[in-house]
């Protein structure tokens, strides 16, 4: 089973809007599989969101979840 | 799960100034308004390393933005005494120049409009997902950071 996950900004720019990740439990265990997939996004600020809020600790994931990596905002 | 729409909030490109003087006209109606705030947000051409910015170029999490937006928003009316708020952010390519931000706030007496206005432009630029790309005069860019 594999997981979708959109990215934006700067990450977009580097992976792609809409990035296919092999299935992970949790945002912690996605993070470790991300960094191996992109290992350009190792050194890149970005928080994950989960069904469109961010996430403030480990988060549990299924295939349903709607997956988002943000890089800081700078809207305005 | 509910997916409720939200109000929108984005405009494509910049925001006229014709758009905004409409926006003012038509309180004109709300009597029991005794006071406006407007916040205006305009492109400023930084220069970083000698390349100077003509544009930013605007993105969003569309979905997640309004949600967050319309949270803002009925925090913003429960803790001051507005009559009424809009909002409105530019997505895609706005120059040197130009406006990509109007906060509007209205209340009877100016202290809540004004102190309603700020609160909802610095929750604009912490919370919404929303990115600027710094475009450069010879086609280069570097994404934005807010200062916070």
């Amino acid at each position: 089973m594999q997981l979708k996950v959109q990215a934006f900004g700067l990450l977009a720019e580097i992976v792609g809007n809409n990035i296919i990740v092999d299935k992970q439990t949790d945002t912690d265990s996605l993070k470790k599989q991300l960094a191996v997939q992109f290992p350009s996004l190792v050194d890149i600020k970005y928080a994950i969101a989960v069904d469109k809020k961010i996430i403030a600790g480990n988060t549990l994931i299924n295939e349903a979840s709607i997956i988002a990596l943000l890089p800081p905002f700078s809207g305005g | 799960m509910t997916d409720k729409k939200h109000k929108q909030i984005f405009v494509k490109g910049a925001i006229g100034s014709s758009f905004i003087a409409d926006s003012i006209q038509k309180h004109s109606t709300k009597t029991t308004i005794g006071a406006h705030s407007i916040f205006l947000g305009q492109v400023r051409s930084d220069s970083r390393d000698d390349r100077k910015v003509v544009a930013i170029d605007y993105t969003t999490y569309e979905e997640m933005a309004l949600e967050k937006m319309h949270e803002i928003r009925e925090g913003i009316f429960a803790k001051y005494p507005l009559t009424c708020m809009h909002i409105y952010h530019s997505l895609g390519t706005v120059a040197a120049g130009e406006i990509c931000l109007f906060v509007f706030t209205s209340a009877v007496h100016r202290k809540e409009a004004i102190d309603a206005c700020e609160e909802v432009v610095e929750l604009i630029k912490k919370e919404l997902p929303i990115w600027g790309k710094e475009v450069f005069e010879d086609d280069t860019h570097q994404w934005k950071i807010n200062n916070v």
